[in-house]
């Protein structure tokens, strides 16, 4: 009897898992990625009025180059947008100025020699800029890499390099550079 | 009724038979056992009345009546701690009968209070088991400390604060985790993720090296971890026990405090509570800056236990919010190379007990049921229910206040029914099966604003098994198990487009595939695995002093969601993972050996594995991948076959009655097959030395314990090179993530002191000193190894009441 009871326990135990069984989930809602930047755009005025507009893509092969004319200044404005959902582009470079103190830009160069300072009307946390508009000025001719930053939390804004500056990396991209004469 | 029957008709017979009673030369014998725990009853006294027949049983339990006539006796079975039973008994040729005694109700609870609480799960596979308060001892940081102290286990960690458990070289899915009879199940599969129990709400765990636990499970080839309440006292009683700690390091501490009521009708009550609060933890020489934690945890236990039957019904609450070195935290691989570069960690501030991210949240609640039957012939029926819920949240350092949203959101819900036969005995033979049934559901919070890692799934998964053993005598035992398991998953995962073409997923599983959004494909792979497991061995005691256990392992993992879908970026390593939908299960194969010898003042144990797995799941880089945030390694899931042996060994030499010395060691070596390369993360020769010294007349003793690392020599190349500006020029740089650290020594003392209290209460203080020389070391299992030092010393007081 006491075996025929434990059959019918177990054949309880079996039905409770077909029963569990028989459960569907809903279709998850597609993520609108937040942070994300997806376009670095570089717009590098010269001083005598002519401009060209570079478009780092993530999602595309990116080969232009930025052109310079030797001991010329430039005007350079950078700007990052979130471009995901192509209906609603997200300007992120507003929530960059918003939080201004914990954000720098920074610009490094390989086989060139460019000199990046702040231009007048670029975004100031006291006396430092911020670099989304900064001064470029190319002292030699050549063509090599820029390598374009926007670091968070720096432990060190003053630095003179990526490595002593600290904090990380949200953009980090390579740009060929040719300076002519 | 039919027993009546028959008890009439041995009567009518028995003049029958006293009346041809000639042949005098018939015996009978057999075993006497334990009704509770089926141990041999030694000297209980087997009587035949009316006569002077009569036999006492020997070490073994078993008794001896010869020269009996055929006829109808009656058997009395006394022993001075059991009730006596009367049976009534035919005998027309030698018989063997084995009989059950039942302890008196005051000894039962002394006997299931003993020693022998820790009931072995499996008798041909060697385990370790413990007590948790003879464990709590090592610190607050219990399982971390305890694991150090087994050759063979190890410990996972991330930083402090988040460790998991390691067997035999494999940690994660490959090793389990159960408490109170059911598997735990929470984001198990991640090297960062700390199993989420607080081990103060159990009263012993036990270790079980490889899968031979087969009525847990057949997909843990590493081993399991068992964690359980004993059996409670019978009687009317209140009683508890509270401890509190304190440590320098993390200037923090723990408070724990449980009490339990119990009456004589085996109801029982009790309910547990643990707080934990940590600051920044310290290397020797700097602070850990953003290491603190903070837990909160308690449980409730309501339950009826009888030696026939008895139930339980358990909820528990645990808490935990960690936080994560943050130095640790970087953008991409430069920061990884500055970081690898720099000997301390990038960023070091003042003292505090803020967590900030980046962080870890977790947050585990379990609700469970369980039912026993004992029968009068020792069969055992259990049946229960489990629900767990298991969230877990990661913060990520973020843009525009997003900080507090967390960049993982993760609820994994788990339903879990079990139903056991067990102890079903035929002379020598003793059988259990049983089965097991869970559904569970896994929801990836979309508000994160970041790709899900790991997608929306529901998983479910039926096992039987058949277990058995054959105990020929007292000194040899033959022992198998078979397991199968069938394991279903039902998900539902966006793909980006170009990752669904590009591994020819597009076209190899096209039936999966639900909507396209554009950029992205929403996805269902529905997945089917069929797991069989199995365990044979024995155990065979030579002599009284030595005894060889000798177990074949196999085993079967269905891989698990991580491996499967894993899908984004993994902070800590700046590696981006990608899962694989044609992974297929891994079968494990395992030999394991003990050898157990205890004679007079020495015990050891030697404990040699062999394993060879296929289908070995591991992840590996396979390439760059240029992001915005600039170049990542590309880690892949991937399957291999792998050859891993290993040994064990610990011994225990009394020197005299005041010394006593303890000494493992362990080594594990493990290669990839396929590509004849070492495996990664596999613990290097490791070994303690353990003195203590109890004073003859003293409340008070002292253990030192050494701990020796040895450098793990053997690991995979899994460097990059990576183009750096350096001073106007591009130069490549190799990216050292594989190198271990070199190996350490670390030194420990405990010093307990037993206070002088009234009858019912017992009091403790003890104090603890870690890293007793302030060492700066790097443990190659710990995956913050890359930013920091270990930690220094450690000064620890420890305040123990019971009463």
């Amino acid at each position: 009897m006491k075996n025929i009871q434990i059959l019918f326990k177990i054949k309880f135990i079996v039905l409770a898992m077909i029963l569990i069984h028989s459960c569907s989930k809903d279709d998850p809602a597609e993520i609108n990625q937040q942070e994300y930047i997806s376009n670095v755009i570089m717009e590098i005025q010269s001083s005598d009025g002519s401009s060209q507009t570079i478009d780092w893509d993530v999602s595309e092969q990116n080969t232009e180059s930025i052109n310079l004319i030797a001991n010329n200044d430039y005007t350079v404005e950078i700007s990052f947008l979130n471009s995901s959902d192509p209906n609603d582009i997200e300007n992120v470079t507003l929530e960059v100025i918003e939080e201004a103190d914990e954000h720098q830009v920074f610009y490094d160069f390989a086989d060139v020699s460019v000199n990046v300072s702040s231009a007048s009307d670029d975004i100031k946390v006291g006396s430092r800029g911020v670099l989304i508009k900064s001064i470029w000025n190319a002292s030699s001719t050549g063509s090599g890499i820029s390598r374009v930053y926007l670091i968070h939390q720096p432990t060190n804004f003053d630095a003179t390099t990526r490595e002593a500056m600290g904090g990380f990396n949200d953009v980090a991209i390579d740009i060929p550079i040719v300076v002519t004469d | 009724m039919f027993r009546f029957f028959f008890q009439i008709n041995c009567l009518f017979l028995s003049c029958l038979n006293l009346i041809n009673a000639q042949s005098c030369f018939l015996s009978i014998d057999g075993k006497i056992s334990d009704l509770h725990d089926g141990s041999q009853i030694i000297g209980a006294l087997v009587k035949i009345e009316g006569t002077n027949f009569f036999s006492q049983t020997d070490f073994n339990g078993k008794y001896k009546i010869n020269g009996l006539c055929p006829g109808n006796y009656e058997l009395t079975i006394q022993h001075p701690l059991c009730e006596t039973i009367k049976k009534k008994i035919k005998i027309e040729t030698s018989l063997t009968s084995n009989f059950n005694l039942e302890h008196h109700i005051n000894e039962l609870e002394e006997i299931i209070l003993s020693e022998k609480k820790i009931f072995k799960l499996r008798k041909s596979v060697q385990e370790v088991s413990f007590d948790i308060s003879q464990i709590n001892k090592y610190g607050s940081n219990t399982m971390v400390e305890a694991l150090n102290y087994i050759s063979g286990a190890s410990v996972l960690k991330t930083g402090n604060g988040i460790a998991k458990p390691v067997i035999h070289g494999m940690y994660g899915s490959r090793v389990g985790i159960v408490t109170d009879n059911f598997r735990q199940y929470d984001q198990e599969w991640g090297p960062d993720h700390a199993p989420n129990i607080d081990f103060n709400s159990f009263e012993t765990i036990q270790l079980i090296k490889g899968a031979a636990a087969l009525k847990y499970g057949g997909d843990t080839p590493g081993g399991l971890i068992i964690l359980s309440s004993s059996r409670k006292k019978q009687k009317d009683s209140l009683f508890g026990n509270s401890s509190l700690i304190l440590e320098s390091n993390g200037k923090g501490g723990k408070i724990s405090s449980r009490l339990e009521k119990t009456y004589s009708n085996g109801f029982n009550i009790n309910g547990q509570l643990t707080v934990k609060r940590f600051g920044d933890f310290h290397a020797p020489n700097y602070i850990l800056s953003n290491t603190g934690l903070e837990e909160a945890d308690f449980s409730i236990k309501l339950g009826k236990d009888k030696i026939t039957h008895g139930w339980n019904l358990n909820y528990s609450n645990y808490n935990i919010e960690t936080a994560i070195l943050k130095s640790a935290h970087i953008g991409n691989i430069e920061d990884l190379f500055f970081a690898l570069n720099s000997n301390e960690p990038r960023l070091i501030e003042s003292f505090t007990y803020f967590i900030n991210a980046p962080k870890q949240k977790g947050k585990h609640q379990k609700i469970l049921f369980n039912y026993f039957k004992l029968f009068k012939n020792q069969t055992k029926l259990e049946f229960g229910y489990n629900f767990q819920a298991n969230r877990r949240k990661e913060f990520d350092i973020r843009r525009g206040g997003r900080t507090e949203i967390p960049a993982i959101d993760l609820l994994l819900k788990t339903h879990n029914i079990a139903g056991s036969l067990s102890g079903i005995n035929l002379n020598e033979w003793n059988f259990e099966f049983g089965i097991n049934s869970l559904i569970q559901d896994n929801f990836s919070n979309p508000n994160t604003g970041i790709k899900r890692l790991i997608p929306d799934y529901l998983k479910y998964e039926t096992g039987l098994y058949f277990l058995g053993n054959f105990q020929m005598n007292n000194s040899f035992l033959w022992e198998y198990g078979l397991r199968i398991d069938h394991i279903h998953i039902d998900a539902k995962k966006f793909y980006d487009l170009s990752v669904w073409e590009e591994k020819n997923y597009a076209t190899q599983y096209s039936s999966f595939e639900m909507q396209n959004y554009g950029n992205q494909i929403l996805t269902n792979p529905r997945l089917n695995y069929l797991n069989f497991s199995a365990q044979t061995g024995i155990s065979s005691k030579i002599n009284d002093h030595f005894k060889i256990n000798a177990s074949y392992i196999l085993s079967q993992r269905a891989p698990n969601a991580s491996e499967l879908f894993s899908d984004g970026l993994h902070h800590s390593i700046a590696a981006i993972e990608y899962g694989s939908l044609s992974l297929q299960k891994e079968i494990s194969h395992k030999l394991l050996f003990s050898f157990l010898k205890e004679e007079g003042n020495l015990i050891w144990s030697f404990e040699p594995f062999v394993s060879k797995s296929f289908n070995y799941i591991y992840i590996e880089p396979t390439g760059l991948k240029q992001t915005i945030r600039g170049a990542f390694p590309v880690w892949e899931y991937n399957a291999t076959d792998v050859f891993l042996v290993g040994t064990d060994f610990s011994s225990s030499y009394n020197i005299n009655s005041q010394l006593k010395f303890d000494f493992g060691i362990s080594y594990t070596y493990a290669q990839d097959l396929l590509k004849n390369n070492p495996l990664i993360l596999i613990p290097p020769l490791n070994t303690f030395q353990k003195l203590k010294f109890i004073p003859k007349r003293g409340k008070w003793d002292i253990e030192i314990v050494n701990h020796l690392n040895a450098t793990q020599n053997r690991y995979p190349d899994s460097n990059f090179q990576f183009d750096l500006i350096q001073e106007g020029q591009i130069v490549s740089q190799p990216i050292d993530i594989s190198t271990p650290p070199p190996g350490f020594q670390r030194l420990d003392i405990y010093l307990s002191i037993n206070l002088k209290t009234n009858k019912n209460t017992k009091s403790q203080i003890r104090m603890i000193v870690q890293n007793l020389t302030n060492t700066e070391f790097r443990d190659y299992l710990n995956r913050m190894r890359f930013y920091s030092a270990d930690l220094g010393r450690n000064l620890q007081i420890q305040l123990n009441f019971k009463y």
